[in-house]
């Protein structure tokens, strides 16, 4: 239990955000994404996972970020009749992503993040100021 | 034999470890390693389903202080039964680790991250006070020995 094993759980809960803003961003990338046969499923929607893991060797829980699952609510439904993806009487299926729920949860991701980056850096201050007790 | 006693009686009395204002800095500068310690695992989890954030229980620095100038024979004095026994050297576990009480989220998890942020920069600067007194303390002893 030292400096240096604070610093690497901070780590390990900023490659959790990271690997949850990369499935935020596959998200919002394909929230147009429609198949390109009728009656085929669109993109659907993925969620980012996250479990706590208890290190033994550091003696301290890491963040361990899950296999992202996908979400199962409803696609949403838009009438196209020319779209190649449309079904006999015209519908659409478009992905169940809503971009206003993306964006929150980049938000969110991106704020954790930036307390881990502030507890790393304190961290990384104290262990600083106990290596300049050397000094003099 | 008795160059190896003489020896002994020198490291007795110049065991630095062993001087009572650097014994308890030295546990402070510990405890709050190991809180800084918590307080990360509390960050890095601060989004993870079910995680109950937790934190170190407060020493009383000060009744510890007086205890040691009045008479000092190793590890923390405990003047009363709450006190938590430490012997010279040792570092508090994280065993001491007791829940924070705020509200828990509908994911079940208990960290607040603004907490845990003034937390971080409580201990931080706390440290960074012992860490200066530590070596304010080593700079009056090397004055008493006439070193440079």
């Amino acid at each position: 239990m030292d400096l240096a094993t604070s610093m690497a759980v901070a780590a390990s809960g900023m490659r959790a955000q990271t690997n949850r803003m990369r499935v935020i961003s596959e998200n919002i990338a394909n929230a147009n994404s429609t198949s390109a046969t009728p009656n085929g499923e669109p993109y659907r929607r993925k969620i980012a996972t996250m479990q706590s893991d208890f290190d033994r060797e550091l003696g301290a829980t890491m963040v361990q970020p899950g296999d992202p699952i996908p979400d199962q609510s409803e696609f949403r439904m838009q009438y196209d009749p020319g779209n190649p993806a449309a079904d006999k009487s015209g519908y659409v299926k478009l992905p169940n992503v809503n971009p206003l729920v993306e964006i929150m949860d980049m938000r969110e991701a991106q704020r954790s993040y930036e307390a881990d980056l502030t507890v790393m850096e304190a961290s990384k201050t104290m262990l600083a100021r106990t290596v300049d007790l050397l000094k003099r | 034999m008795r160059k190896v006693r003489a020896n002994d009686r020198f490291t007795d009395a110049m065991n630095l470890p062993d001087v009572p204002l650097l014994a308890l800095l030295r546990q402070r500068m510990s405890w709050l390693n190991d809180r800084q310690n918590l307080l990360s695992q509390n960050v890095a989890n601060a989004d993870t389903p079910g995680y109950a954030a937790r934190d170190l229980k407060a020493i009383d620095f000060e009744s510890e202080l007086r205890g040691q100038s009045s008479g000092f024979s190793g590890g923390l004095a405990t003047t009363d039964p709450r006190h938590i026994a430490v012997s010279a050297g040792g570092s508090l576990q994280a065993q001491d680790a007791a829940l924070t009480e705020t509200e828990t989220s509908s994911t079940g998890n208990s960290v607040s991250l603004e907490e845990e942020m003034i937390k971080v920069a409580d201990t931080q600067a706390q440290y960074q006070a012992a860490a200066n007194l530590y070596s304010k303390a080593i700079g009056m002893m090397r004055t008493a020995i006439g070193g440079p």
